[in-house]
């Protein structure tokens, strides 16, 4: 019971949120690689799933990263015969990685490192205070 | 004099505890604001009778050198964690923490804190004018 901790549980929140921006980055810059052959397949997209957990060393419940796992949707498909990884009917398989999905993405994993940087700020206000006790 | 020991500043004690608990309890709640399942949680109440009843507790006296001392129930450990609820709103994911209450719950914590703190300073404001160095 300390404020500190307090300070603990909302920084792990804070690093999961920064892992989640990692793997999103990861899908963005991967949007286009395609594979080198036909018969290997394009960058598959990752999605972060996250858990609360209790933590022996702090003896607190904290959130860490559950699993970095595969989406197994569809590819993308697109006519480009001219292309090294063209299948016999001239398709080429893209990475399923939705753009659109990842901004979205990306702007709740901000909203919420705010929200976690906000308790930071309010958890240290709350210490100033009870040193203020001291000033009589 | 144990200032600690005393009604008033042992309820200000509890208070403060229970606000600092309260505080951890709404930082892990978002901090799993995108943990899939997750149910947020809260405090019971800080219960004022209770804590006042505590606060005005005797301790029983040690009549005998060989007598255990005895002691009152301790005073933290009252703070209790409210079973976890499912909210009016919950994501697709089945995590059901909705940002702005815990936001509110947050400042209302800071507030109350404040409150308490200036209280505390007040108390010992007082008793320095009790003993002729006041402020």
């Amino acid at each position: 019971m300390d404020l500190r901790d307090s300070l603990t549980v909302a920084a792990a929140g804070m690093k999961v949120q920064g892992t989640r921006i990692k793997v999103i980055a990861e899908n963005m810059a991967n949007s286009d690689s395609t594979a080198a052959t036909p018969n290997e397949l394009p960058y598959r997209r990752k999605v972060i799933t996250f858990e609360n957990a209790m933590d022996r060393q702090q003896g607190l419940e904290m959130v860490r990263v559950h699993k970095i796992d595969k989406d197994r949707s569809d590819f993308q498909r697109r006519y480009d015969p001219t292309h090294p990884s063209a299948n016999a009917e001239g398709y080429v398989l893209y990475p399923n990685v939705n753009s659109l999905v990842e901004a979205n993405d990306m702007r709740e994993a901000q909203r919420s490192y705010e929200a976690n940087l906000s308790v930071i700020e309010a958890s240290k206000t709350l210490l100033t205070r009870t040193i203020e006790i001291l000033r009589g | 004099m144990d200032l600690g020991g005393t009604g008033l500043f042992r309820l200000m004690k509890g208070k403060l505890d229970w606000l600092t608990e309260r505080q951890q309890v709404l930082a892990q709640n978002i901090a799993n604001s995108d943990t899939p399942h997750y149910r947020p949680s809260d405090l019971t109440g800080f219960s004022f009778d209770r804590a006042l009843g505590h606060a005005r507790q005797l301790a029983p006296a040690r009549t005998a050198v060989g007598h255990m001392a005895g002691s009152t129930q301790a005073q933290g450990n009252d703070v209790q964690k409210d079973k976890p609820r499912h909210n009016y709103e919950a994501a697709p994911d089945g995590n059901s923490v909705i940002m702005e209450e815990q936001m509110i719950k947050v400042a209302d914590t800071g507030v109350t804190y404040q409150l308490v703190t200036n209280l505390y300073r007040k108390h010992v404001g007082l008793m320095k004018t009790a003993i002729g160095r006041g402020s």
